[in-house]
């Protein structure tokens, strides 16, 4: 009875302690996301504090007929726009004046004496206009006070405004910069004290009925053991056992119908298996028995998969496809999302931010505001890539990443899953029928035929056994 | 001068910011309601326009449930009559007839929807598609026929009636004018809260996680989305406003009678859903007025239809017929579209009198 | 009437042990073996059936089975009804998934024109009325059939693209098109259709005297003909084939030359034909002939093809027969709650078994 009170203890701390993890790794992301915003905010803020400086020196300069380029190339301009606006009114005038002669033939010299008159008229007003440019930028009155000085003198006075202007802007910042790690600390102590208090839970619990951590050796990242999965009479998955090492490529190849989705559909709980282990190093302390959790749980240890035939959300738009994959990521209750609190908004901003970052990096970047439904197949295979990549996994499942795609995008296909592999720090197990694309890029190859391993190997010994090519061509 | 030009400037932008605000259409069509109102106690507009007013915003509420279910959650539920009746006889019983303070009914009511949504959530769980929507038609019969036979809480055949409520302390009684406006203004509030409800819910993870799991089961379970907890959240999200619409409407009318919670009013939800465009809140309140509002406020004034009263239930008929086949999307697309040829042509029409104005460009 | 609270408790008690036994079971053995689906769908059929039988027994127990029998006798016109609406449903499911709600307004519409042919000859000419009421029959069953026929073509056809959900929108539409019409045709009243007969046939079994109206007869007569030619059409035609490959996928079926429109139509133009039968029954054997008339037969026919799955033709007839031998009953224990009580079992039922009592699983890929 204790025994099973523990259990079920355990299973809520487990919880708990990953939402307590989620929080943190939140506080952590929106900690840098803030000081990412804030810094660019600033930097404009300068930027625009130094260029208006620039400025009002320039128009000091031009009072004392310094030249300045810049002041110069502001009043062609403005006289551009002028001459712009009275262009158009001109050619009304000229448009009125065909449109009367056509309806009153007989005036035309009439007309053409208003014409003048109104072309003269339109001349002098845009005369007078060109003139008001300039002495809006030089105040005639205030050259003979200016004058005075030297501009050096001018200059210097400014400059020190601007450096005191500058250093109340850093001080803003480095307050608000203070605050924000203040209350992230204080935050995080309490986050701390309850993740510590809930491992020493957990740990007298461990104590108490002590954790077996399944003999897994240290680089292995899933170990699976005995697998077997039956579809009524049909065994699909018969005794099958392989380790997949920490941080490589990892090929299972097979025969149609061989059994290999199944596998996958096992290991990420879709169909529950009828017998066999299966284990997987959450962490490098944390070993778990993927048996215990239910099909939703298992993106929160760390394993994300991918499907055969694309499943995004068509309704919505790629990065908000991006978001429904950061689902674990969100924290905020229900009535929080009914209210729209402020953490709702950071935690979108946050993921939103992070979305960007990796459609840019899979070249994905104009696509993020498209539907995804009418898009090419192979921007699609990426997309799912990209939504894998969302929830930081530790081990990534592609179910035959390159169906469909034609040579060319296979290569690069190739490359972004490398990419993957070596920046990310994550373990990729991959279902491929296309051969050129395994034995490139997999450093390990299982081949299983009805459900049952005949070789594992580099992809050189795979090409080499001949059981495969016996259950790959038949035998002779 | 500059200065001002500088203030208007700043005013025009913060007023495109409280524009572009996603809650400001929802309270702008509040505030016309209200000033409808205005209008109606100045003797300026006609009863039936009012009674359209309130009848589209009570049966908005109930469809903006119904659409988080079936646009969002992908599952079709034809019980909702017996919801919402279950919603009017809770008002009329508990706040009629025990003299319940309205808090306390609320509460109540709030905690049947929850029980209520819970079953059928936990029904769809296991049956899906079609048989699901069957299962809740026998629901919804179900429902009605205890409305008809437990007679002490729904009044049976002679039906239930409400003729006044409490608010802060404070009496209405129907038939005074001061009863119709306080119905009219909490309507339009719950209206408007409604639609701010479901717009948050829509552009939050839940909305999300809804849309993941009507587009595939599978891959929205890969993505941490637990089934159980959003398909009892979505009918327990759709029985609410469902009771919600039921007690307004109990205070609407006065009167809530039995056997009206029929398959028909379901199946007319159901339609009014499809035809303004399931996943936008403007399109339902479209397809709302549409199928409810349609013949009171406008049919039945036009001299035709007057000599033919048969023929509104046959125009309505053709009417949901060809919006179904023709703009599968709903309404709301044929809008969309309409704004869109607007938007095209009205840049064409400014090239075109730019060139009648100015001359050929030459 | 005495002992019916008896076999109230005893029904209970025996369904609740059975529930009970399969809930221990189920957590105690099935969530850790392997092979756990298989036997779980046995034992699930076994207990239904078992909790099935166990009602009738009971009700055998209290009511004595000639009595029981007599009831279901005298309901036999409702389950000619209940089977003819519930095949026509189905079939329309089978093509055009989707439920069809203007199934009820289609069988009135015949069910009107019958009525009025009916009154008419009899006004005109004296003849046998069997005669007369043959001659309407036949032609409410043509109009219905011609009715179907023009939905399906003019409607139906071109919202192919239309999603389920939005087609049963369309049947919706229809039938606020047919309720408004109907009266315009035909006029508002409400009209009474005579029957074919009166009499009632009176019988020995045993010791037991048994009575069946003839009208009863001839329902069951006329359904048999058609369900025995309707299903030999589909076991032996083309036309048979053809609904059953467009049911289980109409593009498949329309790429490997099936012309799924004409089936499609063939198909509506029927189920509208089965209705107006079922009309013209409801209408000869006691009620009126009105607007609404079939809605409640409607109702219960998609519980019957839900009962019995939608998958095959076989099953949503026995779920007919089960649905009028429960209504029949559940009126004797309790009349103002039948509803709630044979719908409630219908529930529970397919609680159990999702995809109703002869439904097959079809596996999903993932």
């Amino acid at each position: 009875m204790a025994k099973m009170i523990d259990r079920q203890l355990l299973k809520l701390l487990i919880i708990l302690d990953e939402r307590i993890t989620t929080k943190n790794h939140f506080f952590s992301q929106y900690h840098t996301y803030l000081l990412d915003t804030w810094s660019t905010k600033k930097q404009m803020r300068l930027d625009d504090l130094k260029a208006a400086h620039a400025k009002a020196v320039c128009r000091m300069a031009y009072r004392m007929h310094v030249h300045c380029d810049d002041l110069d190339q502001e009043i062609e301009q403005r006289k551009l726009t002028i001459e712009e606006k009275f262009k158009w009114k001109h050619k009304a005038l000229t448009q009125t004046l065909r449109r009367k002669n056509a309806k009153y033939p007989k005036k035309s010299n009439e007309h053409q004496t208003w014409f003048q008159a109104q072309e003269a008229h339109l001349h002098s007003l845009k005369l007078k206009r060109m003139e008001r440019v300039v002495p809006t930028f030089v105040n005639a009155n205030d050259s003979s006070v200016a004058s005075q000085e030297s501009l050096g003198a001018i200059e210097a006075k400014e400059n020190a405004i601007l450096s005191v202007k500058e250093q109340k802007i850093e001080a803003h910042y480095a307050r608000k910069i203070a605050s924000l790690n203040l209350r992230t600390e204080k935050k995080r102590q309490r986050l701390m004290l309850w993740e510590k208090k809930i491992k020493d839970w957990i740990h007298t619990i461990y104590q108490r009925n002590p954790k077996d951590d399944y003999g897994l050796g240290e680089d292995i990242i899933l170990h699976v053991e005995n697998l077997t999965m039956r579809f009524g009479g049909l065994v699909a998955v018969d005794q099958l056992s392989f380790d997949v090492k920490q941080g490589e490529i990892f090929g299972l190849i097979g025969p149609n119908g061989a059994g290999k989705t199944t596998v996958f559909n096992c290991i990420t709980k879709f169909y529950r298996p009828a017998g066999g282990k299966m284990i997987f190093r959450k962490s490098p302390v944390d070993v778990i028995e993927l048996n215990d959790y239910p099909v939703h749980r298992i993106v929160r240890q760390g394993i994300i998969r991918t499907f055969q035939n694309v499943e995004l959300v068509w309704e919505l738009s790629v990065i908000d496809n991006l978001l429904v994959a950061a689902h674990s990521r969100f924290h905020t209750g229900f009535f929080g999302q009914l209210l729209h609190i402020p953490k709702l908004r950071h935690e979108e901003a946050v993921l939103r931010q992070k979305a960007m970052h990796i459609l840019e990096r899979l070249g994905l970047l104009a696509y993020m505001n498209a539907i995804p439904y009418g898009l090419p197949y192979g921007i699609l295979k990426r997309i799912e890539l990209a939504r894998t990549l969302m929830v930081d996994p530790k081990l990534i499942i592609l179910d035959e990443p390159a169906a469909g795609l034609n040579d060319q995008e296979t290569r690069e296909l190739a490359g972004i899953i490398r990419d993957i592999r070596d920046q990310n720090d994550v373990t990729i197990f991959l279902v491929e029928h296309d051969m050129g694309l395994v034995m490139d890029i997999c450093d390990t190859v299982c081949a299983i035929s009805f459900g049952k391993k005949i070789a594992i190997g580099s992809p050189k010994e795979i090409q080499a056994n001949k059981t495969v090519r016996d259950a790959y061509l038949g035998e002779e | 001068m500059d200065r001002m030009m500088r203030g208007i400037n700043r005013f025009i932008r913060e007023f495109k910011a409280i524009v572009k605000h996603p809650y400001f259409g929802y309270v702008f069509f509040g505030m016309m309601f209200l000033i409808l109102l205005l209008l109606r106690n100045q003797g300026w507009v006609t009863i039936s326009v009012i009674n359209t007013a309130v009848i589209v915003m009570i049966y908005t509420v109930i469809s903006l449930g119904f659409s988080l279910l079936l646009g969002f959650g992908g599952l079709a539920s034809l019980g909702t009559a017996g919801f919402v009746g279950f919603g009017s006889f809770l008002m009329g019983y508990l706040h009629g007839v025990l003299n319940y303070s309205l808090g306390v009914t609320l509460v109540l009511s709030l905690s049947v929807a929850l029980a209520i949504g819970l079953i059928v959530g936990f029904i769809s769980l296991r049956i899906e598609g079609m048989y699901l929507a069957i299962i809740t038609l026998g629901l919804g019969e179900i429902l009605r026929q205890f409305f008809i036979s437990y007679d002490t809480f729904t009044g049976g055949f002679s039906g239930r009636s409400f003729r006044e409520f409490t608010l802060f302390g404070i009496n209405f009684v129907s038939g005074d004018g001061k009863y119709f406006n306080m119905v009219y203004i909490i309507v339009v509030i719950m209206f408007v809260l409604a639609m701010i409800a479901t717009i948050n819910i829509i552009k939050s993870p839940t909305g999300r996680a809804l849309l993941a799991m009507k587009n595939s089961d599978s891959a929205a379970q890969s993505m941490g989305i637990s089934l159980i907890k959003y398909r009892l959240l979505a009918f327990v999200l759709s029985t609410v406003f469902a009771l919600l619409g039921g007690m307004l409407y109990i205070m609407h009318t006065k009167f809530s009678y039995a056997p009206q919670w029929n398959l028909s009013f379901s199946l007319e939800i159901l339609a009014a859903v499809i035809v303004g465009g399931a996943q936008s809140i403007f399109g339902i309140a479209i397809g709302v007025f549409l199928i409810f509002g349609l013949k009171i406020s406008v049919l039945n004034y036009i001299p035709f239809f007057q000599a033919n009263p048969a023929l509104i239930v046959i125009f309505n008929g053709a009417l949901i017929i060809l919006v179904v086949m023709f703009y599968p999307g709903g309404l709301i697309r044929l809008l969309q579209t309409l704004k869109y040829i607007v938007v095209k042509r009205f840049g064409l029409l400014k090239q075109k009198w730019r060139r009648y104005r100015y001359g050929e460009d030459d | 009437m005495p002992g019916i609270d008896i076999a109230i408790r005893q029904i209970l008690i025996v369904n609740a042990i059975l529930f009970l036994l399969f809930f221990v079971i189920d957590i105690a053995f099935f969530r850790k073996k392997i092979k756990r689906p298989l036997y779980r769908g046995r034992l699930i059929n076994a207990l239904i059936t078992i909790g099935i039988l166990t009602m009738f027994v009971a009700s055998i127990k209290v009511f004595t089975w000639p009595l029981l029998l007599q009831i279901f006798l005298l309901n036999t016109v409702d389950l000619c009804i209940l089977i003819l609406a519930t095949t026509g449903v189905v079939l329309i499911f089978k093509t055009s998934v989707t439920t069809n709600f203007a199934q009820g307004m289609m069988a009135t519409f015949g069910a009107f024109f019958a009525t009025t042919v009916v009154i008419r000859l009899m006004a005109k000419y004296s003849g046998s009325q069997t005669l007369y009421l043959f001659i309407g029959l036949f032609s409410g069953v043509l109009v219905s059939f011609l009715l179907g026929l023009i939905i399906d073509v003019g409607i139906i056809r071109r919202g192919r693209h239309v999603s389920s959900v939005g087609k049963q929108m369309i049947t919706m539409g229809l039938v606020m098109v047919l309720m408004g019409a109907i009266p315009v045709i035909f006029g508002s009243n409400p009209i009474a259709l005579p029957a074919f007969s009166i009499d009632v046939e009176i019988f020995n079994i045993g010791e037991h005297i048994l009575v069946i109206p003839v009208q009863n007869l001839y329902a069951i007569v006329i359904t048999l003909v058609v369900l025995v030619i309707l299903f030999a059409a589909l076991r032996f035609t083309k036309w048979g084939l053809g609904v059953r490959a467009t049911a289980s996928s109409e593009m498949v079926a329309s790429m490997m030359g099936v012309n799924t429109r004409a089936i499609t139509a063939m198909s509506w133009a029927i189920a509208g034909g089965l209705g107006a039968i079922a009309a013209f029954f409801y209408a000869s054997s006691g009620a009126q002939v009105q607007v609404a008339s079939m809605v409640g037969v409607q109702v219960n026919a998609f519980m019957a093809a839900v009962l019995g799955s939608f998958s095959s033709f076989g099953g949503p007839i026995v779920g007919a027969l089960l649905i009028n031998i429960f209504s029949s009953i559940a009126p004797f224990y309790d009349g103002t709650w039948q509803v709630v009580i044979v719908y409630g079992i219908i529930l529970l039922i397919v609680l159990a078994k999702p995809l109703g009592l002869f439904g097959k699983k079809t596996a999903k890929k993932v």
